[in-house]
């Protein structure tokens, strides 16, 4: 178990940098899930903490030790990848004690270590078959078998869900996270799914473009996000978005958006007059009566999942979501009015996407 | 319907083409169970069958065939020597450019395939010269040498496409369970490599087994010769025994048959499925 810590770490591609200065650390024992769009360097970043990438600069550290220049097998880290890269020639057993054979452990240590990491993911009745022979789940669960009987100080973990479908990828999900809170080995996970992020995640670490946008809890990204980017990335369906800007009529503050459409936005100080973008989410806006801060729209889509119904509603030129409880009698095309729940709405900096105050 | 008709087209340039492969492989057959005054009978069939001719061979009962298990040996053991030289060459070069990323890799590459443009026959000449510079004339060092050098840029061509085609993720997960270089090579690469290092072995192996111009230029002493430089001394004579000629020659061809029909299931790719997701 240990710390990681980086610091102002860059990365250049010949000439183009993918990785624009980024300092965080990782305390012992925690949970820390790097998610991004595709192309954001979350991967790039783990890979150099692997030692699989050169840092151009900075410094990447474990446990205090700056580790630029210790080769990968001298970090002690253990990594799990996407496409789970066990080898083929080899059955289950030396898959996963393939690393302590290159440590020239005592053969009857490595079985010991091999059985009890095989007992801790179910693997036992299939030590002595191939890759070839198992389930994507099954190989999955192998290159974590490979990570933890070594028992390293960290574990890396790049995409390792997202070649598996969507029933097992949620099984997988809380086997990693409960082997997670059994192992309490400082973990690293890249993901691009912003629910993985969400549901396994001590911290996250929310990048874009090759910079950290935020770094967080789960729940404070999404309660509090620092800007438009992470707003929009955190949660499912994303944020409802409305430009405009704020007037202030009777003692409220409105956002005008286009398509002469009035949004309620709340208690900020200092922004009237000011572009802004109103953000508020899904689950944050209610069908209700008429009312004098109710907005009106007109529904469009009615998409009922059981136990939440999601509506798509023509609000001015914007087109909002809003989800529901319960199966509302509306109808498409039917008008009704919104209402934003008190206390939930974002606003944004048009220029910036920076979050403000309040 | 129009299955039936492209099976008939497929039979209609497979069935003369099968005939043109094993004529003359019959035809060496054929001399090769047939007394000397049977073999010019012109007959599909003889008609005293005889198995004489072996007999004379393996005794070495004639004066064509005075050294022909010790030629027999040198065509092995060189051809041996060059599969395995070849190999070792090949592999190492192939892991080099394909997954350390040496820096000249694509250069030795193109050197590899350069050399192609020259025909081997070319090379005669200067390769008996150079042979000659290092006193090597006449040993089977000199063939064993000069085999493996016309087959390793073929050979490092193929196994780096080969290599190239093995995931990249296998190599970063090696390395991170701790392995150097050269455990990655041995415990990674070559066993998954295995089924092109067999073509490729193999490959090497019957060029220089079935190699006359360089063994005829570089080797003179009869104890020395290889099998097929014999089989071309026995033209000098006027009066040529043409079916131990034959039989020699059939016998000769039956290592290459074997090996080939021992490998073939190696030579089809397939070990590194489920290694990862296709």
């Amino acid at each position: 178990m240990s710390s990681v810590s980086f610091h102002d770490v860059e990365k250049t591609f010949g000439s183009t940098k993918v990785i624009h200065g980024i300092s965080f650390d990782i305390s012992d024992g925690e949970f820390m899930v790097l998610v991004g769009p595709s192309g954001c360097g979350k991967s790039t970043l783990l890979r150099m903490l692997a030692g699989l990438e050169e840092i151009t600069s900075g410094t990447i550290a474990i446990d205090g030790r700056v580790v630029n220049h210790v080769d990968s097998k001298d970090r002690d880290v253990a990594m799990v990848f996407q496409s789970y890269a066990l080898y083929p020639h080899m059955n289950v057993r030396d898959n996963m004690g393939f690393s302590l054979r290159l440590r020239r452990a005592d053969r009857r240590e490595i079985d010991a270590r091999v059985a009890r990491a095989a007992k801790i993911l179910n693997l036992e009745p299939y030590l002595d078959r191939h890759p070839r022979e198992l389930s994507g789940g099954q190989r999955q669960r192998v290159a974590m078998g490979r990570a933890i009987v070594r028992d390293p100080k960290v574990f890396l973990f790049d995409e390792p869900l997202s070649n598996l479908d969507a029933k097992l990828r949620v099984q997988m999900r809380s086997e990693i996270k409960a082997l997670h809170q059994r192992l309490k080995t400082t973990t690293v996970y890249v993901t691009h799914d912003q629910i993985e992020a969400m549901t396994m995640a001590d911290r996250i670490v929310v990048m874009h473009d090759g910079k950290v946008e935020q770094i967080g809890r789960p729940l404070d990204l999404y309660d509090r996000p620092d800007n438009l980017f992470v707003a929009q990335f955190i949660g499912s369906p994303a944020m409802n978005v409305v430009s405009g800007t704020v007037r202030r009529e009777d003692g409220i503050a409105w956002l005008e958006a286009d398509g002469d459409a009035r949004w309620p936005v709340g208690a900020v100080p200092g922004i009237d007059g000011r572009p802004v973008v109103f953000g508020v989410r899904p689950e944050h806006l209610q069908i209700a009566l008429a009312g004098r801060e109710s907005v009106p729209g007109e529904v469009i889509v009615v998409e009922p999942t059981g136990a939440e119904t999601e509506l798509l509603v023509q609000v001015g030129a914007a087109q909002v979501t809003l989800v529901t409880a319960g199966r509302p009698n509306v109808r498409p095309g039917e008008r009704i009015a919104l209402a934003v729940e008190p206390g939930m709405g974002h606003v944004f900096d048009q220029a910036s996407g920076r979050r403000l105050a309040a | 319907m129009k299955k039936a008709l492209d099976e008939a087209k497929l039979l209609l340039i497979g069935i003369p083409v099968a005939i043109w492969t094993l004529l003359p492989i019959y035809h060496l057959f054929l001399f090769s169970i047939s007394s000397k005054d049977e073999a010019f009978a012109g007959k599909a069939w003889p008609d005293h069958p005889t198995l004489r001719n072996f007999g004379i061979v393996f005794r070495e009962q004639h004066y064509f065939l005075n050294h022909f298990w010790r030629q027999f040996a040198n065509s092995l053991l060189i051809a041996v020597a060059v599969g395995v030289i070849t190999l070792a060459i090949a592999a190492s070069a192939a892991f080099a450019i394909s997954r350390l990323r040496a820096r000249g890799g694509r250069a030795v590459l193109n050197c590899a395939l350069f050399t192609y443009f020259i025909p081997a026959a070319f090379l005669a000449v200067p390769m008996y010269k150079t042979m000659g510079g290092y006193g090597l004339l006449n040993s089977p060092w000199s063939l064993v040498l000069a085999m493996v050098t016309i087959a390793s840029p073929y050979a490092i061509w193929v196994l780096k496409q080969a290599a190239d085609r093995l995931p990249f993720e296998l190599d970063e997960a090696a390395r991170i369970d701790g392995a150097s270089p050269l455990q990655l090579f041995c415990l990674v690469y070559l066993p998954l490599m295995a089924p092109s290092l067999v073509a490729v072995g193999t490959y090497a192996l019957l060029l220089a087994w079935n190699e006359y111009l360089y063994a005829f230029l570089l080797l003179s002493r009869d104890q020395d010769i290889t099998l097929p430089v014999a089989l071309g001394h026995f033209l000098s004579a006027d009066d040529s025994p043409w079916e131990l000629l034959m039989t020699t020659g059939l016998i000769y061809a039956l290592p290459p048959a074997a090996i080939y029909y021992a490998f073939k299931r190696y030579m089809v790719a397939g070990l590194t499925a489920g290694a990862v997701k296709a």
